[in-house]
């Protein structure tokens, strides 16, 4: 039974680094099928990958240790982040009271590195995108946290494996309304932290309006592949909660939960690409106040699910 | 416990050689260090030898010439737990001081810096383990007036002087109007001297005293820590002291403040709820202005203190959670908030030192204090690079080091208040979030700018030069930055230490063991997931090395400049411009003062633009308070003519009115002048010695 089990976590975790790229790939696909494109094969992230992997690197003469760390802490964070964070089933690798916390400033370690290696390059288009990320994931940071506060007063855990699992499933019907606050207060944050339309564009050419493909514009070689698997993963993180707590399953069986949130997930990167498709993205100064916006969605939803339990 | 003694001892000896040497300076600034190492290590060991026996008390009496009862130094969790504090703190900042004022030798009168740094020591080390308010209050006032001294050791700038008499000036307000009253209050209910006596001096029942009392407290010991409105002084003196007196400032001398209001709360029974959420709120103020005013600051030593006072805000945000277990009588929510105050202590302490030592070798290579003139730090001195962004990552609170423990137990503690069945408490605990969430991501852009406009980039002065940092300097950082390692991965036997501190406040035992699992069990797993972090972070390195890739070229390219091929050093982002955002974001708490002269013809034409953000309390408060006490006193001046006759009249005549009162009030009889004084109180020495030796043998 052990065996059994062990064999189907490690599948999971195969499954779990395998998928970001491919969620990249639908963004892209589902775009390209508004534009009446064909777009890109399905698989071509992951032929990326494998070719920056292969390719050298270039380092400005400028750069310094921090420029080569920067990708390395960014993706270990991640990682470290992806072991506690439920994805496909409702179980994580680890998990113990307060992980969520530890979830969250593990995103702020691989952005202050991201940023940090930006600012490396000493060019001003890059020190421009790292301005332009530290605000705005200021700005994020409460709305987060708010929503935590609201999914851990609901199931009254601090863990996240908890926090978004069945107890969330059973506690629904007491903090409906809460709930879909919290859901658009995260659709928001994952907008903001996996830098997509409408708070940047990845597809942008002007380097002037990027946020998070600026600050990466020195980068190269394995380093890049690092940074862009890592995006595509704190996507799949971010996107998985927002999932979770949008969708949240009775305790039932792997073989149905982990297709339905392969699908679930699926669907939520179509959304995503269909956003880009429909909105333009947002001027720069009114950024903020869509950021300010989610917090306080989520601190109505905080209020509501308060209320709710005390009377 | 003839460590503490000890440990005064040895800092004596310390002042005496430095002072009789001072012709030698080397030889002076060399004993001085060294009995400053030597105690330091003491100071640690005494320490360890309380936290790890859990709880034990130890004090030690001696007689001496004063009439008011023995000199007791008394040791017991809470002031083990500062005492390792000042003794790590201490000894790497000798370390470092060996190689910073030995340039200084022949210049500067070194002799006096490193006795004052031994006076302050001791006076720290007088503070936190007097076990009697007169040897406390020695303590304290030694430690105003060397702390004073050594801000002051630049004393040909008149800004340093300015910080000085600030500094001095708060900390002597601070203690009259609050620490003073506050140790009247209790003196006068206990009757006596003694801090055994205090425990439960105050009746429970009478709540508008304690809660007065317990403001009084956060008004005197908030001064010396730096709690907003009463932090106008960090900002001004710590830039100006010398870089290892600043590191000693912030590392320890405010944490004393945090000591004294932490001894304060476990004299006092469990104060209202409403006490509570009002420092709640207090500390929340403290840390979102603090760290908003960091950011606006372009002296890079400036910033760091206002950022310490955004850290003695997270510490008092976790009394202030402590203080709420208490009232609700939720011994979890008391664990979390004083546990994770007190682990913040130590972390800041490490953090904080290794920043302000880092930056002051900074100004030490380069002599200029303002960040938009450096850059490319970090090819120049590479090792310095790496332990002040070892400092940034932890004051950040980030994992995989120290900052993130202390700030983790916080966030726990306030998560579950949340939880709580009550509306206040629930809301108060929401904002506590919202505001430590809003404290983190501030603090990253606060210090990402630090850090990238320093270190990183080109430099953007040519003019700028720097020297090595010499080998004493990195090896007094590298002492606080593994204890910033150390504290992270080792944070399971940090939190073991902490339950000597929590037993010693009083109530339902804290280091009970169903309390003490919401602060051990997550801490093993916080140890564990550095762990993870930093092996996810080697194989990824070894992966890198591992594929076989082409070298890079030897002749390496300039940055990508989107086709532009000749970038300069004036194109990059600067540290105003690279927070300007977040800043505008923010003006209507900042309120930063423009100056704007826009170009007035059609072609180029010269133009300015200043922006300048200044303190709200100096600029709204106490400068018109101050201006006002200025102009009360110039209606003095009649009085003052400068004869000596006059003077003369005012003396006796003030005489004769004393007379006059105390012929009135008490005639010449026993009887009356006894009644007269009914609040003296009764003396007895042998008793509190007694009393005291009691303590020891429990």
């Amino acid at each position: 039974m052990i065996l059994v089990r062990v064999i189907a976590a490690i599948l999971e975790g195969v499954l779990v680094l395998a998928l970001p790229p491919m969620l990249m790939s639908i963004v892209v696909k589902t775009k390209a099928w508004f534009a009446g494109r064909t777009g890109p094969p399905w698989f071509q992230p992951y032929y990326d990958l494998h070719k920056l992997l292969n390719k050298g690197a270039v380092y400005s003469r400028t750069t310094t240790w921090v420029f080569r760390a920067g990708p390395i802490v960014n993706l270990a964070a991640l990682l470290t982040a992806a072991t506690l964070v439920p994805v496909l089933s409702s179980h994580s690798v680890f998990g113990f009271a307060g992980d969520v916390i530890l979830v969250a400033y593990l995103f702020a370690l691989g952005r202050l590195f991201i940023v940090l290696a930006a600012l490396d390059t000493g060019s001003s288009f890059e020190g421009m995108g790292a301005s332009r990320e530290v605000t705005f994931g200021t700005m994020s940071e409460p709305a987060l946290f708010l929503s935590l506060i609201v999914l851990a007063s609901a199931t009254k855990s601090l863990q996240l494996s908890e926090m978004i699992g069945p107890q969330l499933f059973a506690a629904r019907g007491a903090v409906g309304p809460a709930l879909l606050l919290v859901v658009g207060a995260l659709l928001i944050v994952l907008l903001t932290e996996t830098c997509r339309v409408p708070v940047d564009d990845p597809a942008t050419h002007l380097e002037l309006t990027m946020i998070h493909e600026v600050m990466v514009l020195d980068h190269s070689g394995p380093d890049f592949a690092y940074i862009t698997y890592g995006a595509a993963l704190k996507f799949l993180l971010l996107g998985s909660i927002l999932l979770h707590v949008a969708f949240p399953h009775p305790a039932q069986s792997p073989w149905i939960d982990v297709p339905l949130r392969v699908i679930e997930l699926a669907g939520l990167a179509a959304v995503v690409g269909v956003i880009e498709c429909s909105m333009a993205r947002l001027r720069l100064n009114r950024v903020p106040l869509l950021l300010a916006g989610a917090t306080v969605l989520a601190a109505l939803a905080a209020v509501l699910a308060l209320t709710g339990s005390v009377t | 416990m003839i460590a503490v003694p000890l440990t005064l001892a040895i800092l004596g000896i310390g002042v005496a050689g430095s002072i009789l040497l001072a012709r030698k300076p080397v030889a002076s600034l060399f004993i001085a260090l060294a009995s400053l190492v030597a105690a330091g290590v003491l100071c640690c060991g005494a320490a360890l030898r309380i936290l790890l026996g859990a709880g034990s008390v130890e004090a030690v009496s001696a007689r001496w010439p004063l009439p008011v009862g023995t000199a007791t130094l008394a040791l017991d969790g809470l002031s083990a737990w500062f005492l390792l504090v000042i003794g790590v703190v201490s000894t790497a900042v000798a370390v470092y001081s060996w190689d910073y004022f030995r340039a200084a030798v022949g210049r500067e009168a070194v002799w006096a810096a490193a006795a004052l740094m031994n006076v302050l020591v001791a006076a720290m080390v007088l503070t936190v383990c007097a076990g009697d308010v007169i040897l406390f209050m020695v303590g304290w006032e030694l430690m105003s007036l060397s702390a004073f001294l050594l801000v002051g050791f630049h004393h040909r700038d008149p800004r340093t002087r300015r910080g000085a008499w600030m500094y001095l000036i708060a900390t002597h307000l601070g203690t009259a109007l609050g620490v003073l009253p506050v140790f009247g209050a209790f003196a006068a209910s206990s009757g006596s001297t003694s801090f055994a006596g205090f425990a439960g001096a105050l009746d429970p029942s009478r709540t508008t005293l304690c809660t007065v009392v317990f403001f009084l407290g956060l008004l005197g010991f908030g001064t010396k820590a730096g709690i907003m409105p009463m932090h106008v002084w960090l900002p001004e003196a710590h830039p100006v002291a010398p870089s290892p007196v600043s590191a000693l400032m912030s590392g320890v001398v405010i944490k004393t403040g945090i000591y004294g209001l932490l001894r304060l709360i476990t004299w006092l029974p469990p104060l209202p709820r409403a006490c509570a959420l009002a420092v709640v709120a207090v500390a929340v103020v403290t840390g979102v202005m603090a760290i908003l005013y960091a950011l606006a600051q372009r002296q890079y030593k400036r910033m760091l203190a206002y950022s310490s006072v955004e850290n003695i805000g997270i510490i008092t945000l976790g009394i202030g959670l402590g203080m709420l277990g208490r009232a609700t009588h939720e011994p979890t929510l008391a664990v979390l908030g004083f546990g994770g105050a007190l682990l913040h202590v130590l972390n800041h302490a490490l953090f904080k030192g290794l920043l302000f030592l880092s930056a002051g070798a900074v100004l030490h290579g380069t002599g200029v204090d303002n960040i938009e003139r450096l850059g490319g730090m970090a090819r120049r001195d590479p090792v310095n690079s790496i332990l002040f962004a070892v400092g940034c990552v932890a004051i950040c609170g980030l994992p995989p080091l120290n900052g993130f423990v202390g700030e983790f137990l916080i966030y726990s503690g306030l998560m579950r208040g949340a939880g709580l069945d009550s509306l206040p408490v629930a809301t108060f605990a929401l904002v506590g979030v919202a505001g430590l969430a809003l404290i983190g991501g501030l603090a990253l852009a606060g210090f990402s700018k630090l850090f990238g406009v320093m270190f990183l980039g080109e430099p953007r002065d040519a003019h700028v030069h720097l020297h090595a940092t010499p080998p004493s300097m990195i090896a007094g950082m590298s002492i606080l930055a593994l204890g910033c390692v150390a504290v992270a991965i080792g944070a399971t036997c940090f939190g073991a230490f902490l339950k000597a501190p929590l037993a010693a406040i009083p109530g339902e035992r804290l280091d009970a063991q169903p309390y003490w699992e919401s602060v051990s069990s997550p801490l093993v797993w916080i140890s564990a997931m550095s762990l993870v972090a930093i092996v996810a972070a080697s194989a990824l390195i070894a992966l890198r090395r591992w594929r076989k890739l082409p070298r890079p070229a030897p002749d390496r390219p300039v940055t990508w400049g989107c086709g532009f091929a000749a970038p300069t050093a004036r194109m990059q982002y600067t540290g105003s411009s690279y927070l300007w955002k977040l800043a505008h974001s923010f003006r209507g708490l900042l309120t930063p003062h423009r100056h704007l002269a826009r170009p007035e013809r059609c072609f180029a034409s010269p133009a300015r633009l200043e922006t300048q953000t200044q303190d709200a309390a100096v600029q709204k408060g106490y400068q018109p308070m101050f201006r006002a006490v200025a102009q009360g006193c110039e209606r003095l001046w009649p009085l003052q003519h400068g004869r000596i006759q006059l003077y003369l009249m005012y003396i006796v005549s003030t005489l004769l009115i004393v007379f006059a009162v105390e012929a009135w009030h008490a005639p010449f009889s026993d009887g009356a002048s006894d009644k007269a004084t009914p609040g003296n109180p009764p003396r007895a020495p042998a008793a509190q010695g007694a009393q005291r030796g009691g303590d020891a043998s429990r």
